[in-house]
């Protein structure tokens, strides 16, 4: 080590990164008409499923939990499930329960996140939650109180606040009792009355008129707002099951991005995340959560990419009150887990990440091994999505000045949450006028 | 984050350094990111450059008022000249 100190030597930098280079969008204009638009984004799943093969199975929730510093339960859920499918294992009763309460958690945090400090500003014209903190202090702080709540359900059950580790195929390490759950109630009660003011306050916003023919696709179950399970459905006629992903699903490889493009084989482009929730699970929403819809003007089908904000904050109020009913309703279950013996095969796993449908496939050998691994987040399956929106959208924006152009085309974008929220003033614009 | 890697690339080939062995960020209260989600994306983005491995130490700021509470603040870094 001595030798080491006369060769190195510590540079302060103070040098400012904004994170950015994770999304880029280049626009190709010319004269009145948008000739190219390609969306990239920086995405870590290849690398992952490189990296899962050869590793047991039950490293694979806590290792696709790290791919994203958001959503880590949705990996986490989406894995266990997979393996559990893989297994011919099923997690039932109130360890079931104590999932969905999981992703209440996550969903909270992530839409909070997502609704005042990404999505809000941009409505009222400011560049970030900075400059509307300073404007709203008690917006800002009301978000950030709802996100708290979201993490501090997250840390009860997951065990950790960033990458939970209590999760593992078949239940969890340890079972919480009522006691321990019940600790959360009035923080719960206190976000959903957030949530709801978050309904009626996003309602009012000024919406741009831009709507399209989009195929919705989400989970649907038979008698629950969709989380980990369910079919995969859309409004324009698919009904399968998540076993079937890839027969009707396909990646493309796009030359420009890392990430590939994912397109339904039968029809391309399609819409995960809320509004393909709201739309097709509207009936599924507890009576609290359709009443704010309701009173906000909202009904299925909303075709209004923009609205998303207010469909975020409507599912925030459903995952605050599902939280709560579960807890109503918990018993300490008897086992952590259920015992299996793991066996060779494939397993699908399927489930809603607050962001939209994150698709699993593993196959594993006798011992657990894993042979292969696919992972398709939601991002990616929004990805063509999003570029056919910038090309209906720039064109009525054509005479702004780029960098206004530039706003408008990350607002268009915001929409989707793309999971590059560590890069999330992102955008690094390359316009090419003729 | 490769604006991150770029500035870093550049420090090292200003100082003659062959490597760089640890760096602390600092991330606003704001800044949309994890620590463990910032970590990801350097290990990603480091590969293959001069910050390949690094020790990387990330502080999270807390106060929401800081004019750099949605950025990520580069300290300091520790190089190993050639
Ligand atoms: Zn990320």
């Amino acid at each position: 080590m001595k030798n080491d100190k006369v060769n190195t030597k510590t540079i302060k930098v103070d040098y400012l990164a904004r994170v950015e280079g994770e999304g880029a969008l280049y626009v190709k204009i010319k004269g009145n008409t948008v000739t190219d638009v390609k969306f990239k984004i920086f995405e870590p799943p290849r690398f992952f499923e490189a990296f899962l093969r050869g590793r047991s199975f039950c490293e694979a929730p806590d290792i696709t939990a790290r791919i994203c510093g958001i959503c880590p339960v949705a990996y986490q859920m989406s894995s266990s499930h997979a393996m559990e499918d893989a297994f011919g294992i099923r997690v039932d009763g109130q360890l079931r329960a104590l999932r969905r309460l999981l992703y209440c958690g996550e969903w909270i945090e992530s839409h909070a996140l997502h609704v005042y400090l990404l999505h809000a500003p941009d409505f009222f014209g400011y560049d970030d939650a900075i400059q509307m903190a300073k404007d709203y202090p008690d917006i800002v702080q009301r978000g950030l109180q709802l996100k708290k709540t979201g993490n501090e359900v997250v840390i009860l059950i997951g065990g950790r606040e960033i990458h939970p580790i209590n999760v593992r195929v078949g239940g969890f390490y340890k079972a919480l009792t009522k006691q321990e759950l019940n600790s959360l109630t009035e923080k719960l009660k206190r976000a959903r009355d957030i949530a709801l003011e978050a309904v009626s306050w996003t309602a009012k916003f000024d919406y741009p008129d831009f709507e399209q023919d989009y195929e919705f696709v989400a989970l649907r179950h038979p008698d629950e707002y969709p989380f980990n399970e369910g079919k995969l459905i859309s409004n324009k006629g698919l009904d399968i099951f998540v076993h079937e992903y890839d027969n009707h699903f396909i990646e493309e490889q796009v030359a420009y991005t890392n990430a590939l493009h994912s397109k339904l084989k039968e029809r391309g482009a399609y819409f995960v995340g809320p509004l393909a929730r709201f739309n097709l699970n509207f009936d599924r929403l507890s009576p609290l959560a359709k009443e704010a819809a309701h009173s906000a003007g909202l009904s299925p089908v909303c075709r209004n990419p923009f609205k998303s904000i207010i469909v975020r904050s409507v599912e925030m109020v459903y995952a605050c009150d599902e939280a709560l009913r579960i807890i109503g309703q918990y018993e300490k279950p008897e086992i952590p887990a259920i015992p299996f013996q793991p066996t060779a095969g494939t397993g699908y796993g399927c489930t809603e990440a607050p962001r939209g449908i994150l698709y699993h496939r593993y196959r594993v050998d006798d011992n657990g091994r894993i042979l292969d691994a696919k992972i398709v987040p939601p991002t990616s399956q929004n990805q063509k999505t999003i570029e056919n929106d910038l090309w209906q959208f720039i064109p009525k924006y054509l005479d702004l000045p780029s960098e206004e152009l530039k706003y408008d085309c990350e607002k268009a974008i915001r929409n989707y949450d793309p999971c590059i929220s560590c890069a999330t003033h992102f955008l690094k614009f390359n316009i090419d006028r003729e | 984050m490769k604006s991150l890697i770029d500035t870093l690339s550049s420090i090292a080939r200003e100082e003659h350094a062959s490597k760089i062995i640890s760096l602390t960020v600092k991330l606003g209260a704001l800044s949309h990111i994890s620590p463990d989600h910032f970590r990801e994306h350097f290990i990603h983005a480091s590969r293959g450059t001069v910050a390949e491995g690094a020790r990387l130490t990330i502080e999270v700021m807390t106060d929401t008022t800081h004019p750099q509470s949605q950025d990520v603040l580069l300290e300091n870094i520790e190089i190993m000249n050639s």
